[in-house]
């Protein structure tokens, strides 16, 4: 089953692409809430400590070469009680993806479809999720190659034609907030952007070709990713203003609308959503590849094939009920999320690093 | 009822998509996961279109979580 390997440069595409994912849509709207003008000084605090973070993965796939996060949590804890931490993360990643395919549903219908009911959008979108999950590791990243590019000519086009519109004084006066909101909202900012980041770690030692090489691109796709949300930010308080940024469900989906060239090439905002579908596409799919290929290597299954289709119906039906409304959301993030997305992104990891030197520490005074 | 009847739909599309599959690769962990898993869909398919009490998984989340949240926040304010 693992004889899947991409190279180094695809997966630092799957990490830019992972992490942007959905938080592109709505990023400036919950950091300019918790910091208004400053919000992209807490972004920026945000990619700084995630490259720390990416130290421990990267610690942790050095430890475990040829291992899956799954595998891993099996040598460590031991069997049974392996077995159920990796259940619980593959709940993490199932339920999170669930939770995104509600966002992708939410987004068109509130925004672009109104009247196609979301159900629809959703069970779409999951379809070609699932088909792509079903033809592989290797096809998924050669897509992210050839849609990466698109992506980043959208978004250089986006920030460019926002220029014209962008007023200096809106992020004045700068440096206004107190040490500890800028805290919460690097770890707001983190809990959306990296710590996620710890589904990775199901492709990462295992089934990338050069790990050398790609520990090397883990840090800069991390970059790169913190620096397009950190971009956008900046953008969206300095044309919007951080009261109208704060106001807004997705802000980025109202700055394309007010992209406008030489007074004929205006409402281009559907074109820029391609943007995001790309970026939402590959989070989705590499939660769901996580949680498909960890709970085939949790029930020691050889092929996960024939997982894909059934676990795809539960997702869709889970999508369904997971997010009853838009308060329920919004509450979930700020109450739940953070902690949630800090046990599994940095505990987790932590836990494993520390279990695994105890180990070794015990092992080697057995020997002597 | 018509929920009822697409859930079934989809189930039996599926079942034909991959017992040949199953049948062919003599797979029988794989198998045991794959009717488990169905039937575990199909239960939530219909329960969703008959409209019954389903708990949402994400209030068990919020259970667990909240008291650690609420002492980051009192931590961070």
């Amino acid at each position: 089953m693992n004889n899947i390997k991409i190279s180094a440069r695809q997966f630092a595409i799957f990490v830019i692409l992972f992490s942007i994912g959905s938080t592109i849509l709505y990023i400036s709207s919950s950091m300019s809430q918790e910091l208004r003008q400053d919000a992209w000084i807490g972004a920026a605090i945000g990619t700084g400590l995630s490259l720390l973070l990416m130290l421990l993965y990267i610690a942790i796939g050095r430890i475990f070469p040829n291992m899956t996060l799954v595998k891993m949590n099996e040598k460590v804890f031991g069997k049974w009680i392996g077995k159920l931490v990796s259940l619980s993360f593959i709940f993490f990643s199932f339920s999170t993806a669930a939770l995104l395919l509600s966002d992708v549903g939410n987004f068109l219908a509130i925004q672009m479809m109104p009247e196609t009911p979301s159900e629809v959008t959703q069970i779409l979108f999951a379809c070609i999720v699932i088909m792509g999950i079903r033809l592989g590791l290797e096809t998924l990243a050669r897509s992210a190659e050839i849609l990466f590019s698109c992506f980043i000519v959208l978004f250089i086009i986006f920030v460019v034609s926002l220029f014209p519109h962008v007023e200096l004084k809106n992020i004045q006066p700068i440096f206004e907030s107190g040490i500890k909101p800028l805290v919460r909202s690097s770890l707001l900012f983190m809990s959306f952007f990296s710590l996620p980041l710890v589904v990775v770690l199901m492709i990462f030692p295992a089934s990338v070709n050069q790990p050398k090489n790609a520990e090397k691109k883990l840090f800069i796709g991390v970059l790169i990713g913190g620096t397009c949300l950190t971009i956008l930010i900046v953008l969206t308080i300095m044309v919007l203003g951080p009261d109208l940024s704060a106001a807004q469900m997705y802000p980025s989906y109202s700055l394309a609308r007010k992209i406008e060239v030489g007074g004929f090439l205006q409402r281009v905002e559907a074109i820029m959503a391609a943007m995001w579908f790309i970026t939402l596409y590959f989070k989705f799919v590499l939660y769901f590849y996580a949680a498909v290929i960890g709970l085939a290597q949790t029930l020691s299954l050889n092929d996960y094939l024939p997982l894909t289709l059934p676990l795809g119906m539960i997702l869709v039906l889970l999508s369904f009920m997971i997010n009853p409304n838009v308060a329920f959301e919004s509450a979930y993030d700020k109450e739940v999320w953070i902690v949630y997305a800090l046990s599994y992104g940095l505990v987790l990891p932590f836990l494993l690093l520390t279990g695994q030197i105890l180990r070794k520490i015990i092992q080697g005074n057995k020997n002597q | 009822m018509l929920g009822v009847v697409g859930v079934l739909v989809v189930a039996i599309i599926i079942l034909v998509k991959e017992i040949p599959y199953l049948k062919k690769k003599k797979l029988k962990r794989e198998g045991w996961a794959f009717s488990i898993l169905l039937l575990f869909a199909v239960g939530l398919g219909i329960a969703q279109s008959l409209h019954l009490n389903i708990p949402n998984p994400l209030n068990g989340l919020t259970f667990i979580f909240k008291p650690l949240s609420k002492i980051l926040n009192e931590w961070l304010k």
